[in-house]
């Protein structure tokens, strides 16, 4: 398997608190690996770290091999590290399809000069585009929400959309943020089916999720994080079965 | 006659103004009220070319005022974005007092009492027309520049980047390269007006790019309504015929001048307590 | 010319003249603290309050103490009605910063076009004559006004320092500064501190243009440079720190001054805005004054 993503001796602290402790991670590519612990255990603070959010105090960051340390957050995504948020951040004021637009790593129709020298050049680009966001949407089963302004869809589809417009960015490495966190019935079952078939696709997946059993479908390996700290990398079955693991997340 | 042609050209030289101010404040969601010292860099730039190397010709002039207003506010929201979006407000007041002090201070200038005898360019009888067609065209040039950026896909990346600066960086985009260049469009074509008045007025004092002028080219906006192509447009004509429609009284000077301020002044403050999203606005959009 | 008696006058003098601006500048500086608004109204207000007690004065005849009363009536009444029935509307609208920045100053040009209409642009003075009595104090000139503009404002300030360190009043500015909805969870109304506020700047304004309008000759437009001394003066000071911005004012009208023995006066206001620049790109949150001083110590 090949490895994407490569993540040595992450540290990061917020004054007296430690949200990464000396983090060491790979996934590989065609992976969906599973990120689990309870809140504040510096699940999202990680993804954060990765994805260019954030600075680390100390550690590196690999990105098919290659040292991603200094770039910034845009430039990240640009390398192929597409995130959702917890809390989506869709576009407000924007139609579905517009919020999809916006997604892809590298669009030369949104330049000042192609405006005034390559008009022709943006249609061909743009109508490209909106093929492949209608594409996805499709997948979803979306496409009839195309020009919906995005507040107005049900939270459950927002949701979905926040994957989609994610998905514009066909990068190696794909960060999902709690993707069900609020999400009930149909949407749980296209959440599956799409991110499999990402994974499917050759890209390396990592979740954030609070729902064990969304977790324990899809997910070969998983990893359990508290306190800024890797306490267990392994399957989903002995990660559940552990029993400090039980004691200290599903309280059981 | 003569007068309404002057007219016209100001308004046509404030709807200028005002659909670039609304680019940078209305569209980008920038935050500056330094929009008028980029008219002053432009007038000022042309103004002292024409006056002093008389070779160039008039469209150089203008063309080189317009890079200098460019170049000015690269520098000035490239310093003040790095701290946070809030302060280029801030940093923007100063800037415009603090280059308006330097003006009112340099000879070449003309100092407090303005720079005089900017050369005509155009002479005889059709001087005004030509003017008021060169302008006319300007103008009617800017707001459409300006509907095509906003309308294409820069202007989704920018409604985007007003929504969710985080996530649309997320995205790959470059947040802080797009508000330099949007602020640089926007202040560019300000300089670009400021020296076609320059050549019409052929005087430019400091006075005119005070804070005033900051808030009428800001009213021109809101009341119009932010964030619509057309709405700087609509206040630009409105603000500055409305106070010019008691000039047929007759009133004398010392009456007239202060009349029209406050005919001015309350249009503004009735606009901003029962209209505040302007009048091509929606509501969604109020400041 | 650089002998220590000239330079000991120039510096009474300098702080003396710098009176007004100080007042101004803690009006300023305290308002945005409490309300976070560049409050441009004030300039607005300078002017009602210099007219007002103009008006008493010279138009009604009545003595000092009557005329100052009018004038503290009329400015915190129109502060306090600016912010009722303007700011607080924009608050609920949650209006944003531009939109204040438009009201205050729009608000302030319209007070002045009406009291241009009324006055007109002729520059007027409180008393007939602005020559004030000077005595010679060890070798330094020191004139009644001096006195006056000083005590004036150590008096204010010690009033204003007592006020937010031992009044409950004060303390509830200080808590609505810090942390607006934080306060009202406190069971303390963000709306009695603004207007609490308006009239503290009220009175500030008022000391400030009876100090500068028997001093000089004063025109409708003053104010509006007279605000733009005020913004500068608390952006050198840092936002939310008053008493820095007191310092900061006295600092520029110093440096003012003693420019003169090395540059020509024209280029006195220059150098005010050289500072403005340099605050502004290098130290956005305003230099650290006692921070200087410690370091310099140190050294």
């Amino acid at each position: 398997m090949t490895e994407i993503l490569r993540v040595e001796g992450l540290q990061k602290r917020f004054g007296g608190i430690v949200v990464s402790d000396n983090i060491h991670l790979t996934i590989g590519a065609g992976e969906i690996l599973g990120l689990i612990g309870p809140n504040g255990a510096g699940k999202t603070s990680l993804f954060n770290l990765i994805s260019g959010v954030l600075r680390p105090d100390a550690g590196s960051i690999f990105l098919n091999g290659q040292k991603i340390d200094g770039a910034p957050l845009y430039k990240r995504a640009r390398m192929g590290i597409a995130r959702t948020w917890q809390n989506m951040l869709l576009f407000r004021t924007m139609t579905v399809l517009d919020n999809m637009l916006v997604g892809p790593r590298d669009y030369a129709g949104e330049s000042v000069t192609r405006l005034a020298f390559g008009r022709a050049g943006v249609r061909a680009a743009e109508a490209a585009m909106r093929a492949r966001a209608m594409g996805i949407l499709g997948r979803m089963g979306l496409e009839s929400t195309a020009s919906s302004m995005v507040v107005d869809l049900p939270f459950g589809q927002q949701k979905l959309i926040g994957l989609a417009r994610t998905l514009m960015n066909d990068g190696p490495l794909l960060l999902l943020d709690e993707p069900m966190a609020g999400v009930e019935g149909a949407a749980y079952e296209t959440m599956q089916r799409v991110v499999r078939q990402e994974a499917a696709s050759g890209r390396a997946v990592c979740v954030v999720e609070h729902n064990v059993s969304f977790i324990r479908d899809l997910c070969s390996r998983a990893v359990f994080m508290a306190n800024g700290k890797i306490l267990q990398d392994g399957t989903v079955e002995d990660l559940i079965a552990s029993a400090t693991l039980t004691e200290l997340y599903f309280g059981v | 006659m003569d007068y309404l042609i002057t007219l016209a050209i100001l308004i046509a030289i404030y709807v200028i103004l005002g659909a670039s101010y609304n680019l940078v404040i209305g569209y980008g969601g920038l935050s500056t009220v330094a929009h008028p010292i980029f008219f002053a860099i432009g007038a000022y730039t042309t103004g002292l070319l024409s006056v002093n190397v008389p070779e160039l010709p008039a469209v150089v002039n203008v063309l080189l005022g317009m890079v200098t207003a460019v170049v000015a506010s690269v520098l000035l929201a490239g310093s003040a974005l790095r701290v946070s979006g809030d302060y280029l407000l801030i940093a923007s007041l100063g800037f415009q007092l603090g280059l308006l002090q330097l003006i009112k201070n340099l000879d070449f200038t003309g100092g407090p009492g303005g720079l005089s005898a900017i050369p005509s360019t155009i002479l005889g009888a059709a001087r005004g027309p030509a003017f008021l067609a060169i302008t006319g065209a300007a103008a009617v040039a800017c707001v459409f520049i300006i509907r095509a950026i906003v309308n294409g896909p820069y202007g989704r990346a920018i409604s985007a980047m007003r929504d969710e600066e985080l996530a649309f960086t997320a995205l790959g985009r470059n947040a802080m390269s797009m508000k330099i260049a949007i602020f640089a469009i926007g202040c560019g074509m300000a300089g670009g007006a400021g020296g076609i008045y320059a050549y019409y007025f052929q005087y430019i004092s400091p006075d005119q790019f005070e804070v005033l002028a900051s808030a009428t080219i800001l009213t021109m906006v809101v009341l119009g309504g932010m964030g619509t192509p057309f709405g700087p447009v609509v206040g630009a004509i409105l603000l500055l015929a409305i106070p010019q429609a008691i000039t047929f009284l007759q009133l004398p000077p010392a009456i007239m001048a202060p009349t029209q301020g406050i005919i001015f002044t309350v249009l503004v403050l009735v606009f901003l307590y029962l209209r505040p999203a302007g009048i091509l606005g929606n509501k969604a959009r109020a400041i | 010319m650089f002998e220590p008696i000239i330079l000991l006058q120039i510096l009474w003098t300098g702080i003396a003249t710098s009176a007004p601006f100080v007042l101004l500048t803690v009006g300023f500086s305290l308002t945005l603290k409490v309300t976070g608004l560049w409050n441009f109204a004030q300039s607005g207000q300078m002017a009602i309050a210099f007219y007002t007690m103009f008006f008493a004065m010279n138009g009604l005849g009545l003595p000092l103490f009557a005329a100052v009363g009018l004038g503290v009536v009329m400015t915190a009444g129109s502060a306090v009605l600016i912010e009722i029935y303007g700011l607080q509307v924009f608050r609920d609208r949650q209006s944003g910063n531009l939109m204040f920045f438009i009201f205050t100053l729009i608000l302030s040009e319209f007070v002045i076009y009406v009291i241009t209409l009324l006055f007109g642009t002729e520059p007027e003075t409180l008393y007939k004559s602005i020559l004030s009595p000077v005595d010679i104090i060890g070798g330094i000139a020191v004139s009644e006004w001096d006195k006056t503009g000083i005590g004036l404002t150590i008096l204010a300030l010690g009033a204003l320092y007592g006020f937010m360190r031992y009044t409950k009043e004060g303390q509830f500015l200080a808590a609505v500064a810090d942390n607006a909805k934080l306060a009202e969870l406190y069971g303390i109304s963000a709306q009695r501190a603004y207007r609490v506020v308006a009239v503290i700047s009220a009175l500030f304004i008022v000391a400030a243009m009876y100090l500068i309008g028997s001093h000089g000759g004063i025109v409708p437009n003053s104010p509006l440079e007279l605000v733009l001394s005020a913004v500068i003066g608390t952006l050198l000071g840092g936002i939310g720190r008053v008493f820095a911005a007191a310092w900061a004012s006295i600092f520029l009208a110093l440096i003012q001054s003693f420019s003169i023995l090395f540059i020509g006066s024209r280029w006195q206001n220059l150098l005010l805005y050289g500072f403005l620049f340099a605050t502004i790109l290098l130290f956005p949150r305003g230099v650290r004054m006692p921070r200087l001083r410690l370091a310099l110590i140190g050294r």
